[in-house]
């Protein structure tokens, strides 16, 4: 070890060997740390989480009701996926869902997050807790007002609208307004989650890399496509996926604002989970339609990691 | 740094008062006009409660009562063990919370920074377990429950959300983004990596940990299908599993009564954000590199 | 490390499921008989049922049971559940419509054996209203409700239009409908409709049943094994009032039976079809109302029924059976029966309670005196969901300007696929 070593230990970088990370000392203090710091999460992910999602897996090869013996059925419930037209028309409204929702639901967020975020903005902190609201809103009750804004006959937009001439209509009825419309109350509801990410991730970036790129004579859209946007790309990449789980399952919302109607256009995956297990007391079906939901996802958020963690340090490396 | 500070707070502040102010005025007649369409909705929730029964449905409707009335917060009180209702929730989203913070946190330190075979393999089985609806596993989990003994126990209700696999990840990506120097320059120094977490990790990711606690809590006080399955006892239920017990003449939802509920339940977090979400400004300066 | 982790996982999830010992508490030989009842009647009729079960416990020492009352979603959402983890009700109400599915899964106790007993007291029970407890044969449950839908109208409304006594033909229906139907200010759009129709969702899913049968019509044969909609009666059915919808105008469209309910209240119509709790909220608005039968069809005066049942579940040990069915007695006493459908609110389930009985709750006996038929709704059909669904896209898509013979068809072959 060299004097300038001895005296410059803060400014030590060490080599990368691992990816970044450090190893650890000796090979049982190692393991013991690590097993220390997984402990309780594994516990009650293992047992609560794990063990329900194996018990599901199994009981999608059995027709089983929640009562009585279940036998074995092999992939007879998968098979029924794959062939009952109705299913296949929940996985296409679950697909238009998600497209709809998604980058809506993102854009939103991120330009109400940077909108927050700017110095020059006045009473940040009314704004940001007033378009938090919504997301603190139970869903039943969120419903509840936008039916009372939506309906037909004694809606308060209607009845606005009207004043103005413009008919609203039946929206939730129509089969073809009814899905954007959901889509909308959906953003409505959950923007406030990813904005907050979102405001979470900027105020994360440096603002010596700002001051930096302003020194260097870049304007603001400029600082935000060489500064803001790929800083965010950990943040982004997290609510991208998190945003498209949560659009492929979608259910709650859909579940009371239309009931999947009007003729079963809004009817998504998780609703018809929803249905064969608790209303047709079909649970193995039930279970076999959550994992072929489960491996689209996975699938799917394998390809976007793929196509969109390239870019910035660190994704899952 | 201090040298470079002086001459770019200046150029900043030039910079800023070159800006015309028209823009920053439209930027903030749009946040205006955005947040006051958001708040619509809100604005109906909170307005109804105080409506009596016979305007919430009538026609021509109205945003505002003619008659405001307290009847609906004394019904709620009356209808419900409401009371208990809010101990319960706060019991609940508060336990879990708590739970999941630390448990959480650990996990997704030893994800992050501490190297380890399979841990990538980890880190995808639980972001896999995201993608499994809840109501595949609901019934598994409440058997299990069920064989543990703690139906209708607050160590049920708690336990499966104890620790969960979307506060690990989030907490993840949050700890892989903090700069290494920090922990690194600590580790050569000999610091063992509980010490690294507990000193250098966790005061630096108080943002994140408000977010993910903030998150945590709305999400579970709000959750309905599992205190609902999970609590046939109606004093151990929460304020959500509660509300869906209102029913007035003929089944037929009591609107307004209903919305005295909501309001009552939305109060305690509207004000756990307000009160965090100051954090969040204060903890610019503290986060990033000096 | 990876096989590390897994065994740490592992070990946790099986040791956590062996800790737990499953054991249902089983009943001794004689001993006292505990037995929980999950039902769904929230407002008064609670009280008056949670009474009759007092007074059964009070009337004899081996069995006690206790209440809980729950909405009748949640009943339906937390049962599956409770029940799969032993943890369930022992005797439980529900909306008729759900019987066949949980009888079919044997999650219910068949009655079969308990029907043909005298003690059971169902000898006197009307016929109709066990034919929705039945499946494929044997009864599953014992009715506690069984109301044919009805029309609740606006006698204000009716008196501003003149209009003196209540239609009792499906002509004099529509035309007083028409004279209802107000559109003040010439925009196309009726600011108050004379009969509000809903398509879809309706009340009891049995307005569109009941209109169907009023036409000599049926959705599905008797045994529930074949599709009947595609007929030229129902089609003719679905003409007519379609065309009373949309040309005429009495009603909007795509409205479901909830939304109904709240047009009613809000004073927008001037009739509506629906259940017997219409008149305890037409109250609470403070709207002067009417009870009326639904008219008579060309063919029938026919109305589907709203059915509510009493079942056992299988997580019963023979014993809690017995005692269940103890109180399945109790509660088809003709003393008891009346005085819970003068608590309820429904007709009385017993043959030989008159309107005469009942005249204690004008309501009861308004309902239990209605002219006309009161028929099951797809009595046995385990797949009723799926009927429905095909029903409701037959009757919204027609209101909305749809070909009836093409519908029909279409919903024809979902019903034969559903009813298998």
């Amino acid at each position: 070890m060299t004097t300038q070593q001895l005296g410059r230990r803060r400014r030590y970088r060490p080599p990368t060997p691992l990816g970044g990370r450090t190893p650890l000392g000796g090979s049982f203090r190692r393991r013991a740390t690590v097993v220390g710091f997984l402990a309780p999460a594994i516990v009650i992910l293992g047992a609560f989480v794990l063990w329900p999602m194996l018990s599901a897996l199994r009981l999608s090869f059995t027709d089983a009701s929640g009562f009585g013996r279940p036998s074995f059925v092999g992939l007879a419930n998968y098979v029924r996926v794959f062939s009952d037209p109705d299913v296949l028309r929940s996985i296409g409204n679950t697909a238009l869902y998600a497209v709809l929702f998604t980058p809506v639901a993102i854009a939103v967020a991120l330009v109400l997050a940077l909108a927050l975020n700017h110095p020059a903005l006045p009473f940040r902190g009314f704004f940001r807790s007033a378009l938090f609201l919504p997301f603190i809103v139970s869903l039943a009750v969120a419903a509840f007002a936008w039916s009372y804004l939506l309906d037909p006959q004694i809606g308060l937009l209607n009845h606005w609208l009207q004043v103005v001439g413009i008919r609203l209509g039946n929206v939730l009825q129509d089969p073809t307004l009814a899905m954007p419309t959901v889509v909308l109350v959906a953003v409505w509801k959950s923007f406030g989650f990813y904005m907050v990410i979102f405001l979470a991730g900027l105020q994360e970036i440096p603002t010596s890399l700002y001051e930096a790129a302003q020194l260097d004579g870049a304007n603001g859209r400029q600082r935000f496509a060489n500064v803001t946007f790929p800083m965010l790309s950990n943040t982004m990449a997290f609510v991208v996926i998190v945003a498209l789980i949560a659009a492929l399952q979608a259910f709650d919302q859909i579940y009371v604002l239309t009931g999947g109607g009007p003729y079963r256009s809004t009817e998504t995956i998780v609703m018809q989970v929803y249905q064969s297990g608790f209303k047709d007391l079909d649970l193995g079906f039930a279970s076999a339609l959550a994992y072929v939901l489960l491996i689209a996802t996975l699938l799917l958020s394998l390809v976007q990691f793929l196509f969109f963690g390239k870019r910035g340090e660190d994704t899952t490396s | 740094m201090t040298a470079l500070a002086r001459p770019v707070a200046a150029a900043r502040s030039r910079t800023a008062a070159r800006r015309p102010p028209s823009s920053r005025w439209i930027g903030f007649v749009a946040v205006l006009v955005v947040t006051a369409a958001v708040l619509l909705p809100v604005a109906i929730i909170v307005l109804t409660a105080f409506k009596p029964a016979s305007e919430v449905n009538a026609y021509p409707p109205t945003l505002f009562p003619h008659t405001w009335t307290l009847d609906n917060f004394r019904a709620i009180f009356t209808q419900l063990p409401f009371a208990r209702l809010i101990l319960n929730s706060f019991a609940f989203a508060g336990g879990v919370t708590a739970f999941a913070l630390a448990f959480d946190a650990l996990a997704a330190y030893a994800l992050a920074r501490l190297d380890f075979r399979g841990s990538k393999v980890l880190l995808i089985v639980i972001i896999a377990s995201l993608m499994i609806p809840f109501q595949a596993t609901l019934i598994p989990i409440y058997q299990l429950v069920s064989d543990l003994g703690w139906v209708n126990t607050f160590a049920g209700l708690i336990a499966p959300r104890a620790a969960d696999a979307f506060g690990i990840f989030f907490l993840r990506q949050f700890f892989v983004s903090l700069p290494r120097d920090l922990d690194n320059a600590a580790r050569i120094d000999g610091a063992s990596e509980w010490r690294i977490f507990r000193s250098i990790i966790l005061p630096n990711a108080v943002p994140a940990l408000l977010t993910l606690g903030i998150f945590t809590f709305v999400n579970n006080w709000n959750d309905l299908l599992w205190p609902l399955v999970f609590t046939t006892d109606q004093d151990m239920g929460t304020i959500t599993s509660g509300l869906t017990l209102l029913t007035g003449p003929g089944g037929i939802i009591p609107q307004g009564v209903m919305m005295a509920g909501a309001l009552i339940a939305v109060l305690p977090l509207a004000v756990m954000f307000l009160l965090v979400q100051r954090r969040f400004i204060e903890s610019v300066a503290s986060t990033g590199l000096k | 490390m990876k096989k590390h982790i897994a065994v740490v996982a592992l070990a946790a999830a099986v040791a956590v499921t062996l800790a737990g010992c499953a054991g249902s508490p089983g009943s001794s030989a004689n001993a006292h008989v505990d037995l929980t009842f999950w039902h769904g009647y929230t407002e008064a009729d609670g009280k008056v049922l949670d009474q009759i079960v007092k007074d059964f416990n009070a009337s004899q020492s081996k069995v006690t049971i206790t209440t809980q009352t729950k909405t009748w979603a949640v009943i339906d959402d937390t049962m599956l559940p409770a029940l799969s983890a032993g943890k369930g009700p022992d005797i439980v109400a529900m909306t008729s419509d759900r019987l066949p599915v949980y009888a079919e899964k044997k999650a219910l106790v068949d009655l079969g054996d308990f029907y043909a007993k005298d003690s059971s007291n169902t000898a006197a029970l009307k016929e109709q209203a066990v034919a929705m407890e039945t499946v494929q044969g044997t009864e599953y449950g014992v009715p506690s409700g069984f109301v044919p839908l009805s029309v609740i109208y606006n006698k204000k409304l009716f008196a501003d239009a003149g209009i003196s006594s209540f239609p009792t033909t499906w002509d004099e229906w529509v035309a007083d409908a028409k004279k209802l139907t107000k559109d003040t200010n010439g925009d196309g759009t009726p600011e108050q409709y004379g009969l509000v129709l809903p398509d879809h969702q309706t009340v009891g899913n049995g307005i569109w049943p009941s209109l169907f049968a009023g036409n000599g019509g049926s959705i599905t044969n008797a045994a529930g094994t074949k599709s009947t909609i595609d007929s030229a009666a129902n089609e003719a059915t679905l003409e007519y009032w379609s065309k009373a919808v949309r040309d005429d105008k009495i009603s909007p469209t795509g409205v479901d039976g909830i939304a109904a309910d709240k047009l009613f209240t809000a004073g927008k119509t001037a009739m509506e079809i629906g259940g017997p709790w219409m008149a305890g909220v037409a109250k609470a608005s403070g709207i002067d109302y009417g009870i009326a039968a639904i008219p008579a069809g060309p063919k029938a005066q026919v109305a589907s029924a709203i059915g509510i049942s009493l079942g056992v579940t299988a997580q019963t040990d023979d014993q809690q059976r017995a005692a269940a069915e103890q109180f399945l007695s109790y509660f088809n006493e003709k003393s008891v029966a009346t005085k819970w459908a003068l608590g309820s609110g429904w007709p009385p389930l017993r043959t030989d309670v008159s309107a005469a009985d009942v005249d204690a709750n004008p309501t009861v006996a308004t309902l239990t005196g209605l002219p006309g038929k009161t028929v099951p709704l797809l009595p046995g059909v385990v797949d009723s969901g799926d009927v429905l669904t095909a029903i409701d896209t037959a009757t919204q898509k027609s209101l909305a300007g749809g070909d009836p013979a093409a519908l029909l068809a279409t919903a024809g072959s979902s019903i034969q696929s559903a009813l298998r």
